[in-house]
């Protein structure tokens, strides 16, 4: 008996170095959780892995390979064989065992979790009035809605799992999710204030869009009218500032811009924050940059011609809607750096220029872009090199992050950027015939792509990058807004289209285009066409297709559908086609 | 006068005690001795090799006695959990090591020395010095962590790398249940004892061995890489392959039809004499501090024309040394035993070694006439920095992949590497010498102390009364400094210092009450004790940035002047256990033996705190019965069983029970602010916990045949047993669904093992009179089955490496740990005829228009087999394509001795392993990167014109169709045989020794590792890896042939 008494304190041993539910039941812990709830939106852990351990770019929340590569936007870059599992996306051939959609779905659980956990114990937490509790939900709400629209446009077949039923897990993937997800914006939209104490947190007016982005998803125009007069004519940041576009369009794009009034909502990041690790540093874009450049790494997410081709406009400054790739832009292919070339002399949209590192280019401050010798394997992936995660050099010592083979930076991914929004706007009123309307928000982001300041301009001294601008373009920019009536006198069909091709020009290389197309239903036109025409350039999309019936979703991941038995049944059903 | 039965020689060193007593003495180099002692006292002479005797004290002044040379081991003692035991009376598995025999291996490791010598042990090393081997006893018992259990003199240790070799005096292998349950909780991964030297009776004695050696790394060309020229013309193939209307034009090679290599390489292409290759233009600071300056750097490299044999830059031949001085000795009043070891083995591979000191003490003292008092100490201090072989990115890894043309330095002497300019495509291969030599500066230090107290006494004549309080002590400490790069295509860019260290201490204390006796034909031995093991240690890491110099003298964790990181950890468990054995023969015939123990870990809630471990195990010695007694060849014949349950708790953390709450920057803490550089700080649940988690338990059946035949000169040992492991403690994955928190874990999965251990002795053979020949076999068999893994998924995947993200790797229901999965290769698309006449069946099968055989096939690629015959290649058709687990392995000891020379060899061999080569996806696959590539894809690739080649058409993309997924072009047969040991020696005639004071002087010479007979087409078919993960070889660290020299001296 002496002995056992003994023996039993003697077995009895706190956990070391860990908390306790009932230890963040108040306000401190609270707040901690929420942050931790936001904290899961980059997607990445500790190290150079994401959440779930996998690799960074596999959970990258601007979706560039799920969401740009897929869609023709960019090739995969870099060497044949570095990561196949993007290969195999960029040519359509999505296997349920490919072990990056997996990747993507358990980071997006992780951040539903977080939020689940959040909410189950905030009911009993202490020292908070019901009006603290209700915000506190209506961000993690906001954040919840987030994930799962996330999982509901890549996957479409998702299991609901909130904060009544976390512990039972295993729920099927058979109910539609998106009266939920409207459900969690509606409540942050309800609840969430105009403008927050911190810049980072969800407002009012994020909530919004973000509802109405669920709305235009669904195609219910009717529902997403009223937010968007709303948004176009009182919506603001969270810092206050009313949401409009800015003069320059780079700003979007550099992080000593971040959080302007075009930013609705965005994934703060940072650099040299003293993790010693790029973490927190815009990771899942660490490998999108120039190959044997100042950047060290790593030659991935190549534009493409095709995607190149979109931004020749007219003698009008007008795109050529449907057959840009017959007047192609002059490309470097073949050449060496030390062999002469010049550039296209043809009208561009100076927007092009912001998207795509093209040779002879001012390359942000880095220097005109050399062609061949920053690409790894031209004939493989062509000669184009990506330019908007691409951070500056003047100012790199603050916004880079060395800390890692490959670079980070605090360059924010925006979920939802001014121009999304006026995009989505346009799309709804045309598609409720109100075709003057549709055209006035197109114009505003045409507009702001012919100002001054959205003009590449060649450096005063090509050896001197950072020397500064000249006021001489880089090249012949031409753009101009639709001459009024156009859309009205186009109809429906031709104002779609020019909606859908300014979507494609505007948001290019942001993780957006496969989504667009799916929900369009031109995906199948529009990729075989892009096929047929890229895989003439280059090596590396030979065979890609779009299969039909199959490819508008990615697939459940395997070994999600293989990990859900429950009893001896599965209770995850793989989406049509698989 | 103690003489030798077959010569009549006087016999020195003979070990003379009263029985009963402390009192005892040697015999001089004359056999004589001189003793005190009464009329009816027994004297005992024992001496190695001899059979012990008992002679009673008579009237006369003198006692003499004549020793006869043993012959077989049925007498020998042996110690098992918490006993000792005649080895004829044993009834459960256990090996006996021949110790003599193992300390030939040239290795500081006890582990390595194991590799072969005992059945039932599985020993799977590398090359690395320093590197502990993976040991499993009987096969894999659990997902996580195999290692056994070793008592080293009563103390319980989970590690022996420090353990002196030359300080083990015996060891015994627990293998079953009967055996080994009396270590309960810890016993199923199988225990190792210990037992190191003591001094003997006698005068002092003093012994000093060591040796020399060399060791060379393989010759020859190891990966079968192409030269720079046929780098070239390969690209130019692979090139035209892909496209047949191809324009060659490259930044190295030129526009011609043939590639003309250049001058130099950086910048790339260039020609001796351009003006871009003038030094004076060139500037590197390998030093640099800032990361853009590399921006500005200019480099000039030549090419290495003739090609760059990186292998044999960093691998070079290098020393090994090891020395051991002993002092002990003995007397009525104690015994003492002291030694000193220093090893020093460099390593074939730069900047890798290991140094190891240390120090023993033993000594007991007698300080009533029954009762005993002694410590067994062992000090080491082991300097040892090690790299991470078998993954990408060793400098071993490195080596097979930075292309031929770069050299290893550039026209400054700087490094040479991948960093390219013109479109020179040099990969993304790192310089290998260059990592080799940026880690001289890394230490890795730990020491170790590990010993215990005990005090013994006898009660009552029947009782032995002892308790022992031992444990370790230990610390480790590490710094490494990492050098910014600049002559890589990828470079790592800042420079930083960590250090780490760890501590810890935990100690066991037994106590033991037992009780023998004998009554007529009735021999009992009961034991029952109590122990509690209490485990705490702490550990720390710090990482500074951005140093001023680089200088080791000059870099701390304090001089940095970027940013600083730190982290700790600290653990703490324990266990406490009740025991009991009983131990009963009748007439020396029917044996049994029966253990229990009851364990309680902190490691486990309440709920199942505690846990029963029993066995029963029982022998029966025919021979002795009368009907066997007549047969004279057969000298002892023994059957014996068990049945018993082990149990594991190592697979789980001290904190399972609890859902943990928790934080960490990179996860949890997010810039609220938006300030680019501050985070605010968030919390997440970082554990779920699982108050219901229990002990594994191995159920384990054991039967074995002992056998002696013709007087002992001819031994045998076989067993079969079968474990059936349940309740197995392991960490599924969970449905996403519940988040990426850190699952629990849960008593879920099952394995099974079964197999065959056997061994073959035989001594005293005398071939002629002079020629006297020993030698012994080891069979060792083993088959593992996964029974099942959790109540979800029935398999896990490990190890993608570079492929789609499938995995190499599936631990599956019904399937051996780590077995290799994929599509099988069943050969080339040879026509398109057959391509086209493939889809049409796929078409009649699917009845889907336009469907393919199999994605991305075409000319020249792999066909795969349809495993399930459902007319197309999909995800479904990925079958098991090889195992890594032997069938068998097995050791060959033999021993010839002449006069004075003395013979020996020793075989080591396994059969029926498969090994996936992943070296071979790097070089066989022109694609595969732009590094160093093979012969095969250059001459034996397929062409239109070579279709029965042996790797696939190279092209310039990837594909499912050949290097995108894992499939069975990179499974080899593992097999092979090895000579681990040949030595001769020879012994200085006693005689001449006599005058100078030395009794013993043995010289020898010896070779490890002289030759591998195998089909493997890597650099070393002993490939190891992870507990469910292992046989994959991605850049070894090959063992190496040694040539060494060695003295044994006694004085």
């Amino acid at each position: 008996i002496l002995v056992d008494a003994c023996s039993k304190s003697f077995l009895e041993r706190s956990p070391q170095g860990a908390l306790q539910g009932s230890d963040l039941q108040n306000k401190d812990g609270i707040e901690a959780l929420l942050v931790g709830s936001y904290a899961a939106l980059d997607g990445q852990s500790s190290g150079t892995t994401a959440l779930n351990g996998g690799n960074p770019w596999e959970a990258a929340p601007s979706n560039w390979i799920y969401g740009s590569v897929a869609a023709g936007d960019a090739h995969k870059g870099s060497d044949a064989t570095d990561q196949p599992p993007v290969s195999q996306i960029a040519v359509g051939n999505f296997d349920p065992s490919n072990g990056f959609f997996n990747t993507k779905w358990q980071v997006l659980f992780e951040g539903v979790s977080r939020v689940n956990t959040l909410l189950s114990l905030l009911p009993d937490a202490t020292g908070m009035t019901d009006a603290e509790k209700t915000g506190v939900k209506a961000q993690a709400l906001f954040l919840r809605g987030h994930y799962y629209f996330e999982l509901k446009k890549m996957y479409d077949k998702v299991p609901w799992i909130d904060e009544t039923n976390m512990e039972d897990y295993k729920q099927p993937n058979n109910v539609d999710i998106w009266p939920k997800i409207e459900a969690d914006f509606q409540f942050a939209y309800d609840n969430l204030p105009e403008t927050q104490s911190s810049v980072g947190r969800a407002n009012k007016w994020a909530a919004a869009c973000y509802l109405a982005k669920t709305y235009v998803f669904e195609a219910k125009w009717t529902a997403a009218k009223p937010l968007f007069d709303l948004i176009t004519t009182k919506g603001q940041t969270s810092n206050g500032l009313p949401y409009g576009l800015t003069d320059r369009f780079e700003d979007n794009f550099d992080p000593a811009a971040k959080n302007n009034k075009e930013s609705v909502f965005a994934i703060q990041m940072t650099a040299n924050d003293g993790t010693g690790s790029i973490a927190n540093a815009n990771q899942g874009e660490m490998l999108n940059f120039p190959y044997n450049s100042p950047f060290g790494c790593c030659g991935f997410y190549q534009p493409t011609q095709d995607l190149v081709n979109s931004y020749r406009t007219d003698a009008t400054g007008l795109p050529y809607l449907d057959d840009y790739n017959d007047h192609a832009v002059k490309n470097d292919m073949k050449i060496l750096s030390t062999e002469p070339f010049t550039p296209d002399a043809g009208n561009l949209d100076p927007r092009l220029d912001w998207t795509v590192g093209r040779r002879g280019i001012p390359y942000l401050d880095w220097g005109n872009h050399p062609g061949r010798s920053w690409v790894r394997d031209q004939d493989y992936a062509g000669p184009y090199a990506p330019k908007k995660n691409v951070y500056w050099q003047y100012n790199q010592d603050k916004y880079k992050d060395p800390n890692s083979w490959a670079p980070g930076s605090a360059l924010n991914i925006v979920l939802i950027r001014y121009s999304d929004v006026l995009l989505q706007a346009a799309e709804t009123e045309a598609n409720l015939g109100n075709f003057g309307t549709a055209e006035t928000y197109v114009n505003q982001v045409r507009t702001r792509a012919g100002k001054p300041a959205t003009a590449v301009y060649k450096y005063t001294n090509d050896a001197t990058p950072m020397g500064g601008f000249s006021t001489t373009p880089a090249a012949n920019y031409v753009v101009a807004p639709y001459p009024a009536g156009t859309f009205a006198t186009g109809g429906k069909d031709y104002a779609l289209k020019a909606i859908y091709f300014e979507r494609k020009l505007e948001l290019a290389m942001e993780g957006q285009r496969y989504f667009d197309l799916v929900r369009w239903g031109i995906a199948a036109t529009e990729l075989t066409k892009f096929f047929a025409y890229e895989s003439k350039i280059t090596t590396d999309i030979t065979g890609g297709k779009f299969v039909s019936g199959r490819n508008e979703h990615y697939p459940v991941p395997q070994r999600q559908i293989d990990l859900s038995v429950s009893g001896s049944s599965k209770t995850l059903e793989q989406n049509q086609g698989y | 006068k103690v003489t030798d039965k077959a010569t009549g020689n006087p016999l020195p060193g003979v070990t003379v005690a009263v029985k009963g007593s402390n009192r005892g003495g040697a015999t001089d180099p004359n056999g004589h001795y001189a003793l005190q002692a009464k009329k009816g006292d027994v004297l005992v002479f024992s001496f190695v090799g001899y059979n012990s005797q008992e002679v009673p004290v008579g009237d006369g002044p003198t006692v003499d006695a004549v020793l006869a040379e043993k012959i077989g081991s049925l007498d020998e003692v042996v110690v098992t959990g918490y006993a000792v035991q005649r080895k004829k009376d044993l009834t459960g598995a256990v090996s006996v090591v021949n110790v003599e025999q193992i300390t030939r291996q040239p290795t500081a490791q006890v582990s390595n020395q194991l590799q072969g010598q005992v059945s039932g042990i599985m020993v799977l090393g590398s090359g690395q010095p320093g590197e502990e081997p993976q040991v499993r006893i009987r096969g894999v018992n659990t997902f996580g962590n195999n290692t056994p259990l070793y008592v080293i003199d009563g103390v319980p240790t989970q590690n022996i790398v420090d353990i002196n070799p030359n300080d083990v005096e015996s060891m015994q292998v627990l293998k079953d249940a009967g055996s080994a349950s009396i270590y309960g909780a810890r016993a199923a991964n199988g225990v190792i004892i210990i037992t190191t030297k003591k001094g003997k009776a006698g005068k002092v004695r003093v012994t000093y061995d060591a040796y020399y050696g060399r060791q060379v790394p393989k010759g020859g060309n190891v990966w079968h890489l192409l030269n720079s020229q046929e780098q070239a013309n390969l690209k130019w193939m692979a090139l035209k392959n892909t496209d047949p209307n191809v324009v060659y034009n490259d930044g190295l090679y030129g526009s011609g039809a043939t590639p003309v290599l250049p001058d130099y390489i950086a910048p790339g292409g260039l020609k001796e004499g351009d003006p871009g290759t003038d030094p004076s233009l060139y500037k590197v600071d390998p030093y640099y501090k800032n990361p853009s300056d590399l921006d500005g750097f200019y480099r000039i490299t030549r090419a290495n024309k003739q090609g760059t044999d990186w292998f044999h830059e960093i691998f070079k031949p290098a020393p090994t040394t090891s020395h051991n001085i002993s002092v002990s000795g003995a007397s009525d009043q104690g015994s003492y035993f002291l030694s000193f070891y220093y090893a020093n083995q460099q390593g074939t591979l730069k900047n890798t070694y290991l140094k190891r000191y240390s120090i023993r003490s033993n000594s007991s003292f007698n300080i009533a006439e029954h009762v005993r008092i002694g410590e067994n100490l062992e000090y080491s201090v082991i300097d040892n920095p090690q790299i991470d072989a078998l993954t990408e990115g060793s400098g071993i890894g490195m080596a097979f992949r930075e292309q031929p043309i770069i050299p290893v330095y550039d026209i400054k002497g700087n490094y040479g590497g991948s960093f390219s300019t013109n479109s020179a495509q040099l990969g993304n291969a790192r310089n290998p010498v260059a990592i080799q030599d940026r880690i001289r500066n890394n230490k890795g230090i730990g020491n170790r102390l590990l010993g215990n107290v005990y005090v013994e006494a006898d009660v009552l004549k029947v009782f032995t009364l002892r308790t022992s309080f031992g444990g370790e002590v230990f610390s480790a400490s590490t710094h490494t400094f990492t050098f910014p790069e600049y002559e890589n295509a990828e470079n790592n860019k800042v420079n930083s210092f960590t250090e780490g260290a760890s501590s810890g201490y935990n100690y066991t204390w037994t106590n033991t009450l037992t009780y023998h006796q004998k009554f007529g034909r009735h021999n009992v031995t009961a034991l029952i004790g109590s122990e509690a093991y209490d485990n705490h240690g702490r550990s720390l890491t710090g990482t500074t940035q951005s140093y001023f110099i680089f200088d080791p003298n000059f870099t701390n964790l304090s001089t940095g002047t970027g940013t600083v990181t730190n982290g700790s950890g600290t653990y703490s468990d324990g266990l406490f256990s009740l025991f009991g054995r009983v131990d009963y023969s009748y007439h020396d015939r029917y044996l049994l033996g029966a253990v229990i123990r009851r364990d309680g870990s902190s490691k486990f809630g309440d709920n199942f705190r505690y846990g029963w471990f029993p066995a029963v195990s029982a022998g029966w010695r025919i021979s002795q019965e009368n009907f066997l007694k007549d047969v004279s060849w057969l000298s002892d014949l023994k059957i014996r069983g068990g049945y018993g349950i082990m149990g594991n708790q190592l697979n789980v953390e001290s904190a399972n029970a609890f859902t943990q709450y928790g934080l960490n920057k990179g996860s949890s803490f997010y810039d609220l602010n938006g300030t680019s550089n501050t985070l605010v700080s968030g919390f997440t649940k970082t554990h779920i916990g699982n108050p219901n988690a229990k002990w594994e338990s191995n159920v384990n059946s054991n039967i074995g045949i002992d056998a002696s035949f013709l007087k002992g000169k001819l031994e045998m040992s076989v067993d079969y047993y079968s474990k059936k492991v349940k309740d197995l403690l392991y960490k599924p994955e969970i449905s996403a669904t519940a988040g990426r928190t850190d699952p629990p874990t849960v008593n879920i999965a099952q394995m099974e093992n079964h197999g065959i251990d056997l061994s073959l002795t035989a001594t005293g053979l005398h071939l002629t009179k002079d020629l006297t020949m020993k030698a012994n076999a080891t069979l060792t068999t083993f088959k593992n089955k996964i029974v099942a893994i959790s109540y979800d998924a029935p398999y896990f995947d490990q190890e993608s490496r570079r492929f789609n993200g499938s995995f190499i790797i599936r631990n599956a229901v019904g399937q051996p740990v780590s077995s290799f999965y994929g599509y099988k290769v069943i050969g080339f698309w040879n026509s398109t005829d057959e391509i086209n006449a493939a889809n049409d069946e796929a078409e009649k099968a699917t009845g889907v228009t336009g469907a393919e055989y199999q994605s991305q096939a075409a000319l020249g690629r792999f066909r795969y087999a349809d495993s399930n015959g459902d007319g197309h290649i999909t995800e479904a058709d990925r079958t098991f394509l090889g195992n890594p687990n032997p069938d068998f392995s097995y050791g060959l000891n033999l021993e010839l001795d002449y006069k004075n020379f003395d013979f020996t060899i020793f075989m080591y061999g396994v059969q029926g392993n498969e090994i996936w080569n992943q070296v071979r996806w790097w070089t066989d696959f022109y694609a595969n990167f732009a590094g160093a590539k093979s012969k095969t894809a250059l001459y034996d690739s397929w062409r239109p014109d070579h279709h029965n080649a042996t790797a696939p058409i190279q092209e310039n993309g990837n594909s499912f169709s050949t290097n995108n997924v894992p499939n069975s072009y990179l499974v080899e047969n593992g097999s092979y045989l090895r000579a681990k040991n040949i030595g001769l020696g020879y012994t200085l005639p006693t005689s001449a020794l006599k005058r100078i004071g030395i009794d013993r002087f043995r010289i020898y010479v010896q070779a490890a590792n002289l030759f591998t007979i195998t089909k493997y087409k890597g650099i070393d078919p002993e490939i190891s890896g992870g507990t469910t993960n292992f046989g994959l070889d991605e850049g070894a660290y090959p063992n190496q042939r040694q040539y060494l020299v060695g003295v044994n001296v006694g004085f």
